[in-house]
């Protein structure tokens, strides 16, 4: 029996057991007091009668005086009956309402209801820890690729409007404490459907105790991380987290992309991006004279990749321990380490703006960034500018400042927790790409504009198993040969092909890299594509629908059914029949 | 002493007792068992299986098991008397009565079992 049923039950025992005793004195009074029928002979009601007028008394229908005019004995009796039983059902029917009132009632029916939730999820599902900015985005991202996520924060009122929320599907959220095990149990984090636990609470050390608890409950499961400091970062990785994700070192490897060949990054942004949002443009990261506001975790970590090109730095930060740990260190050589805040205008000339090609405003205050994109601005117009932006509320005046490059540490948490999770492949065609020439990119880029035009692709995976490609496997096992070109091919039209490139393809651990059109497909394959939606639903009719699949090999529209199957098969013989000898003819 | 125990136990016990009162004589005769018995059985026996709602342990799932059965034995019996007398509205004849008196026999037995558990119940309290 269900914890909430139960507290029903035992609350109403007293309520019931008070009805059944008013029933029972008044049936029984009604019983025993004499009457009169209608010839004047001494009469009794039977028990049937007696019940009879009790409940539709009670319940205050009152059908009147039945089968015959009462005697004064009756009527007093029933004025009785009213009394006990109107009396007896009000008070159960105010029991009820004051159930339903009761808090401890609605926690365990919100439980209830959490639990059910989490079982009519088919199949397997992420537990999301923390639903702030990244949380919402990293949900609404997944739940757009159809995969469940169930969702556990502290703030009732994040997990109360919820339901409210436009996601396309529905997420189940437990109000509780992820750094309390027995609450993330609660959530669902030992069910067997549970594939993935992401711990994005604002807190390194909360995402830490996250880790833990979930890599000792359920070892088996995928444990994705955000941690913004290193320590936390090394003790993540040492009892196997599976992904550590730091904004910080994340955004600075996306900079150093950038910096290095602008083509890879814009690569990078389309097929990471949101998909069906507009194609963003390329960016041209300068080199020459940089210019770092802010020599915080962010800073640092740029300033790394900087160091790594080469380039002139000069480095502003208010704090002098900084600069002495600063220049102590023999590879800062030739970089410049000033006292200041950044936001006047004296501090940043004597950087050296004017002749500076970038900017990076990185302190962890976003008015400070604000201002100091803003003074720099005035002082050298041509400025490349990196701004760190903290709070989302501020999205409207960072976009104000068409800052080149834009760090939001949700934004880019989310990303990489995305392409992560839902194309695990994309993870290795990055790093293949990145070992790739510079024109490589540029081919690339071109082709997939080719194919798909304005908006950013999506992205999915062709699993060739008998789960996910039932079709395929069927016709790979009759020892067809099935070549990429094939299911590129659009199922509705023949002439035409579907808006979608392949991207990579794995093959026993092997991965190629852009496989072209004459590779053939072999059962087990996995390959990752780009395209667009209606691609994605057309590779679906073919690779699951045996007809559609035949189309697309023959371009021939078979009949299904059997009789029209007999008829095309006797049209086939009879065309076969007049071919040899047209033939034959020619051949004489 | 639990106090929902011994309530329970008076109501259960008192279910058996009248029951057993309404089903002692000869089968069929009318002038052996009284009406008012079997009201009397029916109300107890209904208050002892609401007392069991909501008890979420094994042996108190059994008890409301055993006295639910007791239940419906009672009301086919009481619903064979309204129907004989009142639907058909023929007087009660042997016949009638002994299909009575055996579907209240069966739920005598569902009592007893019900005593039963609960004396081992009792005797398995250690304090």
């Amino acid at each position: 029996m269900s914890l909430v049923t139960s507290l029903i039950m035992r609350q109403m025992r007293i309520p019931i057991i008070i009805l059944i005793i008013g029933y029972a004195i008044s049936v029984l009074g009604m019983v025993i007091a004499p009457g009169i029928d209608d010839q004047g002979n001494p009469w009794r009601m039977s028990f049937f009668d007696a019940f009879y007028f009790v409940s539709f008394t009670a319940t205050t229908i009152g059908f009147g005086e039945i089968p015959y005019t009462f005697s004064n004995a009756q009527r007093t009796w029933a004025l009785i009956t009213v009394y006990i039983t109107v009396v007896a059902w009000f008070y159960s029917l105010g029991k009820i309402i004051s159930l339903v009132q009761d808090p401890l009632f609605r926690e365990a029916l919100k439980e209830s209801q959490f639990k059910q939730q989490l079982a009519r999820i088919p199949d397997t599902f992420i537990l999301i820890c923390g639903f702030g900015e990244t949380g919402h985005a990293l949900a609404k991202a997944l739940t757009e690729q159809n995969i469940h996520t169930v969702i556990i924060d502290e703030n009732k009122d994040i997990i109360q409007t919820l339901p409210l929320e436009d996601f396309s599907l529905v997420i189940p959220g437990y109000k509780g404490d992820a750094r309390d095990p027995e609450q993330l149990i609660q959530a669902g984090l030992q069910d067997k459907k549970c594939a993935a636990v992401i711990a994005v609470t604002a807190s390194d050390e909360t995402n830490l105790k996250i880790a833990v608890t979930s890599k000792l409950l359920h070892p088996d499961i995928c444990v994705v991380c955000r941690s913004e400091l290193e320590e936390f970062e090394s003790n993540m990785f040492s009892f196997g987290t599976d992904f550590v994700i730091n904004p910080f070192e994340t955004f600075a490897n996306i900079f150093s992309m950038a910096m290095h060949s602008p083509s890879l990054h814009l690569l990078y942004d389309w097929l990471t991006g949101v998909p069906n949002t507009d194609l963003t443009n390329p960016i041209y990261v300068k080199k020459g004279h940089w210019i770092i506001c802010g020599f915080g975790r962010f800073g640092f970590d740029l300033y790394k990749q900087l160091l790594k090109s080469n380039v002139q730095v000069t480095i502003i930060d208010p704090s002098i321990k900084k600069r002495d740990a600063f220049l102590t260190l023999p590879e800062n050589k030739g970089n410049d380490f000033i006292i200041g805040t950044g936001f006047d205008e004296r501090t940043l000339t004597v950087a050296g703006i004017s002749d500076a090609v970038g900017l990076i405003s990185g302190t962890d205050n976003d008015s400070n960034n604000l201002s100091i994109i803003m003074t720099a601005r005035e002082l050298n117009p041509d400025l490349f500018i990196v701004a760190r932006h903290n709070k989302k509320s501020n999205e409207k005046l960072f976009a104000a400042t068409h800052a080149n490059l834009v760090m939001q540490p949700n934004e880019i948490i989310a990303r990489k927790i995305r392409t992560l999770l839902v194309s695990p492949l994309m993870i290795a065609f990055l790093n293949k790409a990145r070992n790739q020439a510079p024109s490589w990119a540029n081919i690339t880029i071109s082709r997939i504009m080719g194919a798909l035009g304005e908006s950013l692709p999506c992205i999915w995976t062709l699993h060739v198993n008998d789960k996910e490609a039932r079709a395929l496997c069927q016709v790979l096992r009759l020892g067809r040969v099935i070549r990429v070109e094939n299911i590129l091919q659009n199922p509705r039209q023949k002439e035409n092909q579907i808006a979608a490139v392949p991207l990579i393809l794995k093959r026993n651990q092997k991965l190629l890299l852009m496989p072209t059109n004459d590779i053939a497909i072999k059962s087990g394959d996995q390959i990752l594509f780009c395209g667009t939606p209606s691609a994605l639903r057309s590779m679906l009719w073919s690779q699951n629908d045996l007809h559609s699949l035949n189309y697309i090999m023959t371009y021939e529209d078979t009949p299904d059914s059997f009789i029209w199957r007999k008829i095309h098969q006797f049209l086939k013989r009879k065309e076969r029949r007049h071919r040899p000898r047209q033939k034959r003819h020619l051949m004489k | 002493m639990n106090r929902e125990k011994v309530v329970f136990s008076f109501f259960m016990i008192l279910a058996l007792t009248l029951n057993f009162g309404f089903y002692a004589g000869e089968v069929d005769n009318p002038n052996h068992h009284n009406v008012y018995e079997l009201f009397a059985v029916i109300v107890v026996n209904l208050i002892a299986t609401v007392l069991k709602f909501g008890d979420r342990s094994q042996m108190g799932a059994m008890l409301l098991a055993t006295s639910l059965v007791a239940l419906v034995q009672l009301f086919s019996a009481s619903l064979v008397w309204a129907y004989v007398v009142n639907i058909q509205g023929s007087t009660m004849t042997p016949d009638t009565m002994s299909t009575i008196i055996s579907l209240s026999g069966g739920a005598m037995i569902a009592n007893f079992i019900s005593v039963i558990l609960l004396i081992i119940e009792t005797s398995m309290m250690r304090h």
